[in-house]
């Protein structure tokens, strides 16, 4: 089971004598605004505790915004805006009702107190939902208590043991057959060069300590022979594509991937960031990755043996073209990863709470997960914007939560869950069981997985007139 | 360094009783950046008003906050004497401590810390602002209208008098729409077509209207003030400028096919006239039915003639078999949609036998059958004999007013018209009997209950509440078996014809909708921008709605809209440039990644891809650009912007920003961006 460590400072639960909630509205100019105006028309009185800030629209609202109005003070949060299919701005208030969904999720897995982040639809007739909508707020923010822990102190608890993921459902090949696909895979992409098919091919070598694979690049036939493929390429390849297809002069390039790896490249296409007939897929069998001598959560669940999107597949015999898997029986299992995700849904949401907090204290901002990750593309990343400066620099517990929620939004309906970011995370970070907890709910409400055809637009820029709404 | 002046007013009593002016005057003073504040009763007053401006120019202030009534009451006034100071208005901010303090809350202290709160986050925001300048959108000098019935002509005839061009775009070969297919209209019993062929011909004839008939809208680019419109115009395979309208080469075309304009109850050759006042008053050839095959090869026009009997009967030579689709392009300011309606598919109300029983017509039959030019000349006669029926029923509400027929609405030209169908019936077949059943009489027009009345009392038409649960078909005589829920009985009619008056639903099936860029509502009907305040406008710039397209109505509100349209449009046209606002969105072009989620969230199409090239002309990157004239400021992109290049003027990041960190008791200086 997953352990907690004991929470050491009893958090404030009875409110100061004297506190009143404090409540951020994040509102619509032309809907909730005019409503709240109707409001103060009909004097309809309603409690004090609401300080709104207009937008012209919550399609508008960022995420970033709910994070700095904790992060200011605010014991709540209200967003609301035109009821759907009355924007006024057409469509907006759908893309935030999709937006809010799975912010909602978020908070709700990072264990917020449900009470404290509210949406609804407002309009401008509606001056009365508006009063009783502040004053339903204001009275569930009260008996929530005051935020105290947004931020909490840095703990130095250790991280709480692995769920036993069970029995590894397959093996790691035997020398004998990595070596055949190795010596493949080195005759493949020696020809490919020679043949000047390619300028590059990316691919994995020994690296410097016993048994390591590293990231190699090849840019002559007779260097081919670094190349090598065994159960410990971990590394997400495609995350070089970018560079590779900058520098790489008149040439393709060859990357050497896993099934897991190169959805990523569908994602990139999607936004622009590549043209598909740039890159050749040398696609090889994979029975999973091994790190440490155990096995990655991510390979439990995994039933395809050779990505679907090969251009080659390297076989024992020779590369074949498209993606060619093995007649060997794949056996794939539940993904642990869920396991761990229903267990920390099973905890009440201030233990959930705390266990984030922990995590996140153990942040130390160095941005290995932005390095590793083929999606965090941006040449100059939110995290490094200061003007405004919406993640705070310090890696104390409210710089390492915004940046923490941050990512995790940027990436909801965009991560393949390769785990390349929880991998290299140097503090442990359960950065797989984020993503992975966005990208089911975006699967189950939208019906869209990032491994989709990269014509079908990403989840958070679209909508549907039925999309789901449990909003006031 | 930031002078920022803070007003707060008192609004006499409104603001005074429960927020104490004063003080939130002295705490907004010793805010940073704040050099000058007072309070007063009544800043929106001529005297308030000059007060500001005096203190904008003593003080030299760089922007100000106004703490008073709602932004969406008196923005304009303060912006105004702002301009006037010389503070571009866009550095002013108003605080709403009325409809969303003093008057909502009970408690004075709560509420003038509240206040102080409120101030504190616009004083913030108009720190961070920028002197905007409304963005000039030059305007092409015309307009299109798009539906050539009576709202199409009304709104065409408006623009073309103010002494603007119009291409008024018609998909049909003649202007007229439905109306040229009423017998007569209600209450005043004109003549439909006599009332409405002299405006066909006026709109035809006027020197600033370019008629396409037989054409339809192809695509709409651009935005508003600079459309650029692709008008399909169909081939008629007649000659416009020769055609005299002698009808020589009807009575030898070997074809016969369903007739259209009489909604398939009467027949016309492939070449045709739809009816003898169309205008243009020229003849066209319909492919589909001429016996000539191939007729759409590469180029368009006949390959293979297996019949010329047309042509060779044509005096004046005007047949051309080689006549091809053209498209034409328009640059135009303002489009005007008046596409006008059509009646549901009358098959869908299975219990009245429409589709199955030749004598179950709807609504614009019947008129086809009243008519003088119709199918039986005006004579009322049943389809399936040819005799004259004595007995007709109407039924009411077929289709409307039932949300499982997906036509919650009511159509509200029904009642009328079906009583002016009854009333013709009876002066047609005066011995005849006219049975309407009926849930509700909706007669509010002027003159038009009266006109039931009549109908009722004069007529003899006998008109029963409720409705019509089956008709059956019965040896020749249709059988309806209604309800009267005023006796409380059943009631069943041996008719000899039924008439439905049919739901009204939009034409088409949403394109026109999709090319113009603009929403419809749930119905299929295009959205006007305000349901009651802009009826005659859609949400997308530069596009006006006339008629039934927006909603079922009749005439007189229909001919009124499409007034409203023109002036709507002729506002745009009659400036030399259109002044819009400039809270509209901007990239970074540095830090854009191309990746394009801004394209895909914006609803007015307003993001453009920019290329950046090197010297050598390589192709850098590819950024994002916004349409400073389509963006509407809302800020969908902003928010789908992972990398924050995108911003909103007027309410960007930094001044969100402010504003939230305005809301502690504390205002942390660590990255608040401060300018002093």
């Amino acid at each position: 089971m997953v352990q907690l460590a004991e929470s050491k400072e009893p958090r404030p639960r009875v409110p100061e004598k004297g506190w009143e909630p404090r409540i951020v509205a994040l509102v619509c100019n032309w809907c909730t605004y005019a409503g709240a105006d109707m409001a103060g028309t009909a004097r309809r009185t309603y409690a004090p505790n609401v300080r709104i800030i207009r937008l012209l629209c919550t399609g508008r609202l960022d995420p970033l915004f709910v994070v700095k109005a904790f992060q200011q003070g605010a014991d709540g949060v209200l967003a609301s805006g035109c009821h759907p299919g009355d924007c006024h701005y057409v469509q907006g208030n759908l893309l935030a009702r999709r937006r809010f969904t799975v912010f909602s999720t978020l908070m709700d897995f990072l264990g917020l107190d449900r009470r404290r982040l509210q949406f609804a639809w407002v309009s401008a007739s509606e001056g009365v939902k508006w009063a009783r909508v502040v004053d339903e707020m204001t009275q569930a923010v009260r008996e929530a208590g005051p935020l105290a822990t947004w931020a909490a102190p840095a703990a130095t608890a250790p991280s709480p043991p692995l769920l036993d993921p069970g029995a590894e459902p397959r093996q790691a090949p035997s020398r004998e057959e990595s070596g055949r696909i190795t010596a493949q895979l080195q005759e493949t992409a020696a020809n490919l060069l020679a043949e000047g098919k390619v300028s590059v091919v990316a691919g994995y070598a020994s690296g410097s300590l016993p048994g390591q694979m590293v990231p190699a690049f090849v840019t002559a036939p007779e260097e081919a022979s670094r190349l090598a493929w065994n159960e410990r390429c971990a590394n997400n390849l495609t995350v070089y594509l970018p560079e590779l297809l900058r520098k790489k002069g008149t040439g393709k390039v060859g990357l050497v991937v896993k099934s897991c790896d190169a959805r990523a490249l569908l994602g990139l296409m999607r936004e622009s960031q590549l043209d598909r007939a740039d890159v050749v897929l040398l696609g090889v069998p994979c029975t999973g990755v091994w790190d440490g001598g155990r096995l990655a959560l991510k390979c439990y669940g995994c039933s395809e043996e050779v990505s679907p999107l090969a251009d080659l597949t390297i076989t024992p015999e020779g590369a074949r073209q498209g993606p060619l898997a093995s007649a060997r029986e794949r056996v794939a299992v539940s993904d642990p990863r869920d396991a761990e995700i229903a267990a920390l849904e099973s905890l009440p949401p201030e233990a959930r709470w705390d266990y984030w907090q922990r995590q996140f204290a153990r942040c130390l901002r160095c941005y290995a997960c932005k390095a590793v990750c083929p999606l965090c593309y941006c040449a100059t990343c939110i995290a490094e914007k200061h003007r405004p400066q919406w993640i705070p620099a310090a890696f104390d517990g409210a710089g390492n939560t915004a940046w923490n929620i941050a990512r995790a939004m940027h990436l909801a309906g965009r991560c393949v869950g390769c785990d390349e970011c929880a991998r290299v995370c140097p503090a442990d970070i359960r950065l797989d069981l984020l993503n992975r907890r966005l990208a089911l709910e975006i699967e189950s409400r939208f019906g869209y997985r990032a491994d989709a055809d990269p014509s079908a637009p990403p989840p958070l820029t679209t909508f549907r007139p039925d999309d789901p709404d449990e909003f006031a | 360094m930031a002078r920022l002046g803070v007003f707060v007013c008192h609004c006499g009593e409104n603001i005074a009783r429960r927020v104490d002016a004063k003080t939130v005057a002295e705490v907004a003073r010793r805010l940073p950046g704040v050099a000058f504040s007072e309070d007063y009763p009544y800043f929106c007053s001529a005297p308030g008003q000059k007060k500001i401006r005096a203190a904008i120019q003593d003080q030299g202030l760089t922007g100000i906050v106004v703490a008073a009534c709602s932004p969406h009451l008196h923005e304009p006034t303060f912006r105004g004497a702002s301009s006037q100071a010389g503070l571009n208005p866009f550095l002013c901010e108003m605080a709403n401590i009325r409809e969303q303090c003093a008057w909502v809350h009970t408690d004075g202290a709560s509420a003038t810390e509240k206040a102080c709160d409120i101030v504190a986050t616009m004083v913030e925001k108009v720190k961070r602002g920028h002197p905007l300048r409304a963005i000039e959108v030059p305007v092409t000098k015309g307009a299109l209208v798009i539906g050539g019935g009576v709202a199409g002509i009304r709104a065409a005839l408006d623009i073309a008098n103010a002494g603007y061009a119009v291409t008024l775009v018609e998909r049909q070969p003649t202007l007229g729409g439905n109306m040229a297919r009423l017998s007569e209209t209600f209450p005043t019993l004109d003549c439909s077509q006599c009332i409405l062929t002299p405006l066909m011909v006026e709109v035809s004839r006027h020197p600033n209207v370019e008629l396409l008939t037989y054409a339809e809208v192809e695509d709409v680019g651009g935005y508003v003030g600079n459309f650029k419109v692709r008008i399909r115009k169909k081939p008629r395979y007649v000659r416009e400028d020769l055609c005299t309208g002698c009808d020589d080469c009807v009575p030898v075309c070997p074809t016969t096919v369903p007739n259209e304009f009489d909604l398939n109850l009467s027949w016309r050759k492939a070449i045709y006239l739809p009816f003898p006042q169309a205008v243009p008053a020229v003849y066209t050839l319909d492919p589909a039915s001429c016996v000539n095959a191939n007729l759409e090869s590469e180029s368009g026009g006949y390959r293979v003639l297996a019949c010329e009997r047309c042509s060779l009967a044509c005096g004046p030579d005007a047949i051309d078999f080689d006549m091809r689709e053209e498209i034409v392009e328009r640059e135009v300011g303002a489009i005007i949609v008046a596409s006008g309606y059509e009646l549901m598919r009358a098959e869908q109300a299975t219990e009245y036998g429409y589709g199955s029983y030749p004598d179950v017509l709807d609504g614009l039959e019947f008129e086809r059958l009243l008519s003088a030019s119709g199918p039986t000349l005006g004579e009322v006669r049943r389809p399936s004999d040819g005799k004259v029926p004595k007995d007709v029923v109407f039924i009411q509400c077929v289709g409307s007013r039932d949300p499982k027929s997906g036509v919650p609405y009511c159509s509200r030209i029904c009642c009328m018209y079906t009583a002016k169908h009854a009333l013709l019936f009876k002066h047609k077949v005066p011995d005849g009997n006219a049975y309407v059943f009926y849930m509700d009489i909706r007669a509010a027009g002027k003159g038009y209950e009266e006109f039931v009345t009549r109908v009722m009392e004069e007529e003899h038409a006998l008109y029963v509440r409720g409705r019509v649960s089956r008709v059956v078909q019965d040896d020749g005589k249709l059988r309806v078996f209604g309800m009267d829920t005023l006796s409380g009985r059943p009631v069943e009619v041996e008719a000899d014809l039924v008439v439905l008056a049919t739901a009204i639903v939009p034409c088409g099936n949403g394109e026109l909708a999709r090319k113009l860029r603009t929403p419809t509502d749930a119905y299929g009907f295009f959205q006007e921008a305000h349901p009651k305040l802009r009826p005659a406008e859609t949400l997308t710039a530069g596009v006006f709605l006339a008629g039934s397209a927006q909603a079922p109505k009749d005439i007189p509100d229909t001919v009124s809209q499409a007034s409203a349209a023109a002036c709507k449009a002729l506002e745009m046209l009659s400036r030399p440039a259109l002044a819009r606002e400039p809270t509209v969105a901007r990239v970074d072009e540095a830090t854009c990644t191309g990746c394009f989620d801004c394209e895909r969230v914006c609803p007015y199409l307003a993001i453009e891809r920019k290329e950046i090239r090197d010297r050598g002309g390589n192709l850098v990157r590819t950024v994002a650009q916004v349409n400073e004239a389509m963006c509407e400021g809302c800020g969908s992109c902003t928010a789908a912007c992972r990398v924050r290049s995108m911003d909103v003027l007027g309410f960007d990041d930094e001044q969100v920003f402010a504003q939230l960190a305005a809301l502690t008791p504390a205002l942390t200086a660590a990255g608040a961006g401060t300018r002093g």
